[in-house]
C-alpha cells in the first residue's frame, strides 16, 4: 500500500498537523507489528467505507470510529486519533479566533 | 507477539485500558472528586485524571480545565505530556519549573499555554499496567515536598480503586 498526502498544516506556535492516513497507520504497527497493524487498518477502512490509500483528513474520523468499535487495543489507537484531531481542529480555531477580520 | 520496548505502545496495556472503560468521554463524578481534592490539597489550579493512550494523553477526569481548550478536547498529543513520563519509570515525576527543564521547555503547553509545574502520581492497575497519571499542574513555578507527593500517592491509589471497581467480571 502507498500512501500520500500533501504538507499538511502545522499550527504555529505548536507545531502539530492533523493526523493522516501515514501516521495512523504507522501507530499501528508500533502498537500489533506491522503485519498486524496494516490487516487492522484495512478492516477499519472497509468498515467505515473509505478507501484505504486516499483516507483523507475528513475520513480519518471515521477510520477512528471504526476502530474504536473493534474495542481492546484498537480502541484506544482510535482515541488517540480522535484526540489529535481535535487537539489540531480545536488550536487552528483558536488561531483563527486571534486572526484579525479581513486576515486570511 | 512480544511486548513492544516502549510500554507506550504495549497493546496489552492499552487493551487493559479499554477494558477499564477508560477512553470514553464522559468524566467518572468519583475521578472528578479526586481531582478536586487533589488540586486544593496542593493549591494549585488544575489536575487531572489522565489516560496515557499511544499518541495521546486521555482525560478521564478533571478540575480546573473550564476555561482551557482541553476542556473541549479532553486530551492532547502524548509528545507534549508530562504524564507519559510514568508509563516508562512507573515512578512519581516532578517538574518544579518547566521553562528552565530541558525535556520542557520547548513543550508547547509550556510555551504556549503557560504550564510551569508539574506533579503526578502512576495509576497503576492490579495486573501491573500504568494507565496514567493523577497529576497537579499550575502557572507558577514552585517546588513540591515529599509530604504533598505522598497526598497524591494516596489519592492516586483511590482513583485506581475506583477504576478497578469497573472492571467487568
Amino acid at each position: 500500500m502507498t500512501v500520500t498526502s500533501p504538507e499538511p498544516f502545522r499550527i504555529p506556535g505548536y507545531d502539530f498537523a492533523a493526523p493522516t492516513e501515514r501516521e495512523a497507520t504507522a501507530s499501528l504497527a508500533r502498537v500489533f507489528g506491522a503485519e498486524r497493524g496494516a490487516a487492522v487498518w484495512s478492516k477499519a477502512c472497509a468498515d467505515a467505507g473509505v478507501a484505504e490509500g486516499r483516507v483523507t483528513s475528513d475520513d480519518i474520523g471515521r477510520v477512528a470510529d471504526a476502530l474504536a468499535r473493534e474495542g481492546g487495543a484498537c480502541a484506544a489507537v482510535g482515541r488517540s486519533i480522535h484526540i489529535r484531531m481535535r487537539t489540531h481542529q480545536r488550536l487552528a480555531a483558536k488561531r483563527a479566533e486571534l486572526q484579525p477580520r479581513g486576515m486570511a | 507477539m512480544t511486548a513492544p520496548a516502549d510500554p507506550l505502545h504495549d497493546a496489552a496495556r492499552l487493551a487493559e485500558i479499554a477494558e477499564l472503560g477508560l477512553l470514553t468521554d464522559s468524566a467518572d463524578p468519583i475521578l472528578a472528586d479526586i481531582a478536586t481534592r487533589a488540586a486544593t490539597a496542593l493549591g494549585l489550579p488544575v489536575s487531572l485524571v489522565s489516560v496515557v493512550l499511544d499518541e495521546a494523553l486521555h482525560v478521564a477526569a478533571a478540575h480546573g480545565i473550564e476555561p482551557l481548550w482541553l476542556n473541549e478536547t479532553l486530551g492532547h498529543p502524548v509528545e507534549w505530556s508530562f504524564c507519559a513520563r510514568s508509563v516508562h519509570t512507573r515512578e512519581a515525576y516532578v517538574v518544579e519549573n518547566a521553562r528552565h527543564d530541558p525535556e520542557h521547555r520547548a513543550n508547547p503547553l509550556v510555551t504556549e499555554d503557560g504550564v510551569r509545574c508539574y506533579a503526578g502520581v502512576p495509576l497503576i492497575s492490579s495486573r501491573g499496567f500504568v494507565l496514567g497519571n493523577l497529576c497537579v499542574v499550575g502557572l507558577e513555578a514552585r517546588t513540591f515536598t515529599t509530604g504533598e507527593i505522598e497526598q497524591l500517592r494516596t489519592l492516586a491509589d483511590e482513583a485506581v480503586a475506583r477504576i478497578e471497581a469497573r472492571r467487568p467480571v
